[in-house]
């Protein structure tokens, strides 16, 4: 294999009249032909400014490239005009197709676009051509596909037809930017088998960026750890996962979620007492559209789930999204109208006696939400934060409020100190704790987690999924936790219930339904979830090609 | 097709809204003080002949039998007879609403002329001199009353100059369209204010979007990038944003109009109110109502043109 792609002393810098700080910090790497290589990293670890970098489209113009080059099968492009190159030699894709496509332009016009100004073609090859890519990447009805809008499509296949736009002019090379973060499991393993095919068949070069190490193990040849700006380390993906050299690696392959845990004990609860949850038959639906002499449309989110969960359980509810998860969750707390079927609380029936429940559930129960940031409020310290709640649930004496922040704050493993500190000054990590330190404020029984580890990293996903294991091992605490994410439920919860299209499809101990599912649609979900091993492939199978539209 | 379907089931709406706005101009002028029959016939008058006018303009008979006969007027056509004029007040209205009609359009057209280019080199050299120049402009020009603008205007090009007319409408197109150039500049320089700033906005968060990156990252050059990607999408706003000016317009031609001395539904309004001329009031006001409600559903109409996205 030759060297098409290297990178050799790179360094870019933030610089405006106060300070200069480096970004990127003498970043070598090179990229052989017909190579995935890896790029992995936490949040603001450098590596999309990376890649931004190559392609000269740097995000502001208070960065700038201090020194290094980079070269193009021996050819220094940096710094040279890149119009020539950006779509011709090098393509891109991005983590969210949605905003990146024209919302207002037909996905045919957008892949013609770059085929009439690099290759010159008129506007009926063009649209040949269009055509033809759109079958590549596996729309089932390209004819149609290339006259409708993005808004038209899945996420899965919106994916798809960026991959078309940024392959439309042949190029040698193509970065793919978190290229699955935005989509369901099973989508991502289609998007990943649909890249390594693609590079099969066209000799195409893939630099691959992600946060998850289970994705470059399933896809790259190499991989490159990048943290603080530098790259740590460097190599085959085999040597790499087996024997890391550099402690971060190390802390990153410990910290994936398909890692077991080393206390993964199954306990299970007896089921001789009384639910706490008793769900029968519940019902939601929700009206949507409709106006003035134009019907109503009803879209079902919950189709007669029934469900019972147990004080002192962890529960995962995992389904893709759409599934109807979060809907649950809602309804469990009484925040959603229920359309039919009833819940019960503690034995007091939310549908009948709802100003009743509602006060047991408030006191008893509390929610984590997904968005730590914003889910607390951006002008109160984490003490008043807290302290409201104290107040509001009137069981703590005024003067014993300060003394039961710290044991809170203690408890999600937050320095006291923290009581003063607005969210702004936190990071991602330290706001959920806030946030589940808000949660247990109330005391509850019962705890409802809704995606809350899904916007963190890695490392920092692995210390909440830990503390929440320590909270229930600790307290008795029931937990109702929801994530897409199956591999952190398997590592959590010692029950789990699959939802799909609104209904549960399983319910079982964890270890029965991730060892042996019983129903077809779970045995693909888990086989989806990108494993750390390599030998341990993605579900392989025909590519699913589904033309959904969403319209 | 099936997202142009409101276009046929629309309409049924408007019926309701102008019913509604039928009453409450017709409830409003009459709450006005003042007797048209006594302005008509002045301050000698007699007694009997000032009850003879009133009897046969039907002004003796309770506010809901003349709303009722109101109705009946539009039911066949008609507006009622004006009391000024003596003529129906729809005939009246009909002669005068292209002048006003012309005016709106010469005002949008020069507001879009001055505002899309203006906007297009703010947003693409944002924070250069040119920029704030036109932030300047633009914001001054919300902040002129129209009266005021268009005096300065008369005495600049009229007076000093002597290049157009002072006031008045004209004959001939030609005639016409030259009449047209300060109380259209009149509108446009105000209006195109709110739109460049509107657009400027949408641009400038046009540029630095994901649309914008991913169009470059397949080698778009930068013009590409702007006219064909960033200006797209930061028009659908700026349609509603029209919309609600245009609507907002048609209101104020009364003062252009005033100033220039332009024959259309504004001086025609004005007329109206001093003279206590019910009938041409609430009809002009209907007028407005309508051309209003027809604007907006015009601007709906782009707006699903323009972006696939929306359903009406």
């Amino acid at each position: 294999m030759s060297v098409q792609l290297e990178i050799a002393g790179l360094a870019v810098a933030f610089r405006d009249h106060r300070e200069e700080r480096p970004l990127l910090e003498d970043v070598s790497l090179s990229l052989e032909r017909g190579e995935i290589l890896g790029l992995v990293g936490e949040s603001g670890s450098g590596k999309s400014l990376l890649c931004r970098t190559i392609i000269g489209l740097i995000p502001s113009r208070k960065l700038r490239v201090t020194q290094g080059s980079v070269r193009l099968d021996g050819d220094e492009i940096l710094g040279r005009d890149m119009q020539a190159v950006r779509g011709r030699r090098i393509g891109m894709i991005f983590q969210n197709p949605t905003s990146h496509l024209d919302p207002v332009m037909t996905i045919g016009r957008q892949i013609s676009e770059g085929l009439r100004h690099h290759k010159g073609l008129d506007d009926r090859t063009a649209r040949a051509e269009a055509i033809a890519l759109l079958t590549q990447v596996g729309f089932p009805d390209p004819a149609r596909a290339v006259t409708s809008y993005a808004h038209q499509f899945s996420g899965g296949m919106r994916q798809r037809a960026m991959i078309a736009i940024a392959l439309a002019c042949d190029p040698e090379i193509l970065i793919a930017d978190e290229p699955t973060t935005a989509l369901d499991v099973t989508v991502q393993a289609q998007i990943l088998r649909l890249l390594m095919e693609l590079r099969d068949r066209r000799g195409l070069s893939i630099i691959l960026i992600t946060h998850d190490l289970g994705v470059v193990a399933q896809t790259c040849d190499r991989i490159a750890v990048m943290r603080h700006g530098k790259v740590v380390e460097v190599g085959e993906k085999r040597a790499l996962l087996a024997a890391p050299q550099h402690p971060y690696t190390r802390e990153l392959i410990a910290s994936h979620p398909s890692m077991p845990h080393p206390e993964d004990a199954v306990i299970t609860h007896p089921h001789d007492r009384r639910p706490i949850f008793e769900i029968d038959d519940l019902d939601v639906s929700f009206p949507v559209g409709g106006g003035f002499l134009t019907g109503k449309r009803e879209v079902r989110a919950l189709k007669g789930v029934s469900l019972r969960i147990w004080p002192g359980e962890t529960v995962g509810i995992v389904g893709e999204s759409g599934s109807g998860k979060s809907t649950l969750a809602r309804a469990m707390l009484g925040l959603t109208r229920v359309s039919a079927g009833d819940i019960a609380f503690d034995g007091n029936v939310l549908t009948k006696d709802r100003d009743k429940t509602l006060k047991h559930l408030r006191s008893d129960a509390a929610m984590v939400f997904q968005d730590p940031f914003n889910s607390l409020n951006p002008r109160l310290t984490i003490g008043q934060t807290l302290a409201e709640v104290l107040k509001t649930q009137g069981e703590t004496r005024s003067d014993k409020i300060p003394s039961r922040i710290g044991e809170l704050l203690d408890l999600v493993g937050l320095d006291r100190s923290f009581a003063a500190r607005r969210p702004r000054s936190l990071s991602g990590g330290q706001c959920q704790r806030a946030g589940i330190a808000r949660a247990l404020a109330v005391n509850p029984r019962v705890i409802i987690a809704d995606e809350c580890v899904a916007a963190l990293d890695v490392t920092i996903q692995a210390q909440i999924v830990d503390l929440f294991r320590d909270l229930t091992q600790r307290t008795g605490l029931t937990l109702v936790f929801i994530a897409h994410d199956l591999a952190i439920v398997r590592n959590l919860c010692e029950r789990v219930i699959v939802m799909h299209h609104g209904e549960i499809v399983e319910d079982g101990p964890s270890a029965r339904v991730f060892h042996q599912p019983e129903r077809r649609y779970t045995a693909q979900l888990i086989a989806a979830i990108p494993d750390i091993n390599p030998d341990r492939p993605i579900n392989c199978g025909p590519p699913s090609t589904q033309q959904e539209y969403v319209t | 097709m099936r997202r142009y379907r409101f276009v046929l089931f629309r309409p049924f709406q408007f019926l309701p809204v102008l019913f509604g706005i039928s009453i409450i101009t017709f409830v409003l002028v009459r709450l006005i003080p003042g007797d048209p029959a006594r302005i008509l016939l002045g301050t000698r008058a007699t007694p009997t002949a000032i009850a003879n006018i009133r009897a046969q303009y039907g002004l003796d008979e309770p506010m809901w039998v003349q709303y009722l006969y109101f109705l009946k007027n539009l039911a066949s056509g008609e507006m009622g007879k004006s009391t000024l004029y003596k003529v129906d007040t729809l005939k009246l209205i009909v002669t005068r609403i292209e002048p006003t009609l012309a005016l709106v359009v010469a005002g949008v057209v020069l507001a879009l002329v001055i505002a899309v280019p203006f906007a297009a080199i703010s947003a693409r050299r944002q924070g250069t001199a040119a920029d704030h120049a036109i932030r300047i402009v633009s914001t001054a020009g919300i902040g002129f009353p129209s009266f005021w603008l268009g005096a300065m205007l008369i005495i600049l090009f009229a007076v000093r100059l002597d290049w157009l007319p002072v006031s008045g409408y004209g004959e001939r197109l030609g005639d016409k369209l030259l009449h047209l150039i300060l109380p259209g500049l009149t509108i446009a320089l105000s209006l195109s204010a709110v739109i460049t700033r509107s657009l400027r906005a949408g641009m400038i968060a046009g540029l630095s979007s994901d649309v914008a990156v991913a169009a470059r990252a397949r080698g778009m050059p930068e013009s590409v990038v702007f006219w064909r990607h960033v200006v797209p999408n930061a028009l659908v706003p700026t349609v509603n944003l029209l919309a609600v000016n245009i609507g907002w317009l048609i209101g104020g031609t009364v003062v252009v109009e005033s100033v220039f001395a332009v024959p259309g539904l504004g001086q025609l309004m004005v007329r109206g109110i001093f003279s206590r001329d019910y009938m041409v009031v609430q009809g002009v006001a209907l007028t407005f109502a309508v051309a209003t409600v027809l604007i907006n559903f015009l601007a709906d109409i782009i707006t699903v043109a323009l972006d696939p996205r929306v359903e009406i």
